[in-house]
């Protein structure tokens, strides 16, 4: 456990990133009006099918949601220590199974990859099979939900899409906002 | 002491996300989302990414730090309140992960809290009924 408690304020860390540094530090867009949508994660199904194809056949490609809890029977993870290629200042961990796991609470942003394919990018808190709670980048196309459907809260991003591109100063692709859209 | 208002009714209005870039600091980054997109009080609706190091409030104001790089943002909550003084200020709450996934949680302090990667965020802006 890399954490330690003190009376003096920390002094933040700059890193320096592979790439040239990029003056617009926030890329942002609006919709006029939020629109929100109560999905629920059928058992059986992908995390990533369970969220993209029931959204996509209300129009909707682009959103942020919010995973209110619930039993997935088989989930991956990976956590992002530094790159040791340092190609990046990170990289991804090889994918760490956790088994028949409880999450507890997740945020997953949809978007487009590279590809213009479906992009889910999902965050979470979960309890392992082993009983441990850890949180990381949820893998999910592997997450299986399991008996009982997961509720999730949607919101959509309309007038704007999200679009994975290459990030030079990182150097690898995120997800970034675009004012053009196909949502709705 | 300004007066404590327990009940406050509203609606809610336009919806932001952004992308806020590496180095940049997350509660202020999210103070600056609001001057970018005009919304003077919000909501968090959704977060995620991640903080070269994380610093969380404790109780008896310390301030507990968890080493990165990276440590993932796995939960995130609070909201953006304008306040009399014509500032903007975040409070932002949640729970992240070291880089070998291990759990902590609190509130995030301001200036204190590195973007490492990237940091994502949906807004629900809130319009206090007058």
């Amino acid at each position: 456990m890399k954490r330690v408690v003190t009376t003096a304020i920390p002094r933040p860390r700059t890193l320096i990133h592979p790439g040239r540094f990029n003056p617009v530090r926030i890329q942002s867009h609006h919709s006029t009006k939020g629109r929100h949508v109560r999905l629920a994660l059928l058992p059986g199904v992908s995390l990533f099918d369970g969220l993209v194809k029931p959204l996509a056949e209300i129009g909707i490609t682009s959103a942020s949601t919010t995973i209110l809890g619930g039993y997935f029977g088989g989930l991956q993870y990976c956590v992002a220590p530094p790159d040791q290629q340092r190609q990046a200042v990170i990289a991804y961990s090889k994918p760490i199974t956790a088994g028949h796991t409880y999450m507890i609470f997740g945020n997953a942003t949809l978007g487009k990859g590279m590809n213009g394919a479906p992009l889910v990018h999902c965050h979470a808190a979960i309890r392992t099979e082993s009983g441990d709670v850890k949180g990381g980048h949820i893998l999910t196309d592997t997450c299986i939900v399991g008996r009982d459907p997961i509720p999730v809260l949607v919101t959509s991003l309309d007038e704007f899409e999200l679009r994975q591109a290459y990030d030079p100063e990182t150097n690898i692709p995120l997800l970034q906002p675009y004012k053009e859209t196909t949502n709705g | 002491m300004a007066e404590m208002i327990a009940v406050e009714q509203g609606s809610m209005g336009r919806v932001a996300y952004a992308r806020i870039a590496p180095n940049e600091d997350l509660v202020q980054g999210v103070e600056k989302v609001c001057l970018a997109e005009g919304f003077r009080n919000a909501f968090v609706r959704g977060a995620l990414g991640s903080l070269v190091d994380a610093c969380l409030g404790t109780v008896d104001g310390k301030y507990l730090q968890i080493l990165g790089p990276a440590v993932e943002i796995v939960s995130l909550a609070g909201e953006v309140r304008s306040g009399e003084d014509g500032s903007l200020r975040a409070a932002l709450t949640g729970v992240v992960a070291d880089p070998e996934g291990n759990v902590s949680g609190g509130p995030f302090i301001a200036g204190l809290n590195p973007i490492c990667m990237t940091f994502e965020v949906t807004l629900e802006e809130w319009l206090p009924a007058k």
